[in-house]
């Protein structure tokens, strides 16, 4: 590195201190390894480049099919908006009553689950699965 | 140093490379092999991890080779590559350092051996920089890396040099304030003739 400073530019104890650092030689490895390095990526087959053109089409029927979905759900949502009031928000006890019914469906849904996890488990250790 | 470098043996060594000599490329690097492994050890500080990060600063310039647009020099470019990816390395891997405030004092100068006391201070004053804020840091380094050149510590930075300059003084600032005797030992020098660029610096 720079061994004479200019004192135009020396502040102080700073400049002779960072400038001034002496030259770190790099291994005599380096050289070889970072050559190796360079024919190794060189020797990689470059990537097969996707192909646009053929799927261009399909891209184009895939967004055409969700800008339609998208479209009607706007649409059926917003005509269903118009009659959605706040008041429905509020549950009567009638409401409660009805959704009763649903806990006791998904507790037999759960032990359904199990059951049937337990029964392959045992299915798994008879060894016929 | 890269100033000295020989400027149409890059651009012949790119040219040949380009055209799939792949040979052509370690002319690249036994030229700037030097100054990449100096520039990674001012970020990190430790020769080991400066050498990886030099070979990958020239396996990225392998790769974006093409990509050099020949406005500004080969070493300008390679420079800037370089430090984009010891700063990203270090955003992965930050270098082992301490707080500013914590980096190691300087052993008096009344110490029976000087010369070594001397050579602690200024380690630890190196060591300080890895320390500083990332933003000040940078151009600390590059700029002495740059042998105390702004415009090409910018350039390596992609920043404005007024910018670099102001980050330059701040992190001076840093540096003096966890150092006190290095005001110490400038105040005389202050005084004298550094007046014009002390100005534009500070």
């Amino acid at each position: 590195m720079k061994s004479n400073l200019n004192p135009h530019t020396d502040h102080g104890a700073i400049d002779p201190i960072l400038g001034d650092e002496g030259e770190l030689i790099p291994s005599s490895g380096f050289l070889a390894a970072t050559m190796e390095r360079v024919r190794d990526e060189a020797a990689v087959p470059k990537p097969i480049p996707f192909p646009w053109l053929r799927a261009l089409p399909g891209i184009v029927v895939v967004v055409a099919i969700i800008g339609w979905c998208g479209c009607e759900l706007a649409r059926v949502g917003l005509a269903n908006a118009r009659e959605i009031s706040f008041t429905q928000l509020h549950l009567t006890a009638a409401t409660g009553r009805a959704l009763e019914p649903a806990g006791w469906v998904a507790a037999a849904l759960a032990v359904s689950l199990l059951s049937w996890l337990f029964a392959q488990r045992l299915a798994g250790r008879s060894g016929l699965l | 140093m890269p100033a000295a470098m020989s400027a149409e043996e890059d651009l012949a060594d790119v040219n040949r490379v380009l055209a799939g000599e792949v040979q052509a490329f370690e002319g690249v690097v036994r030229r700037w092999q030097g100054p990449l492994v100096n520039m990674a050890w001012r970020y990190c500080r430790d020769r080991g991890r400066a050498e990886e990060m030099a070979q990958e600063a020239f396996l990225r310039a392998w790769r974006g080779l093409a990509g050099w647009r020949r406005e500004s020099s080969f070493s300008t470019w390679l420079f800037a590559l370089a430090a984009n990816v010891f700063r990203s390395e270090l955003l992965r891997f930050p270098a082992v350092n301490v707080p500013l405030e914590d980096a190691a004092e300087p052993t008096g100068p009344a110490t029976q051996h000087e010369g070594l006391a001397r050579k602690q201070s200024d380690d630890a004053v190196r060591g300080a920089v890895l320390a500083l804020p990332t933003r000040y840091r940078e151009p600390v380094v590059l700029y002495y890396f740059h042998e105390m050149d702004v415009a090409a510590a910018s350039r390596t930075m992609g920043l404005p040099e007024g910018t670099v300059k102001a980050r330059l003084a701040r992190g001076r600032e840093l540096l003096r304030k966890r150092f006190p005797h290095l005001s110490e030992q400038s105040a005389p020098l202050l005084s004298s003739t550094l007046r014009p660029e002390k100005e534009v610096l500070e």
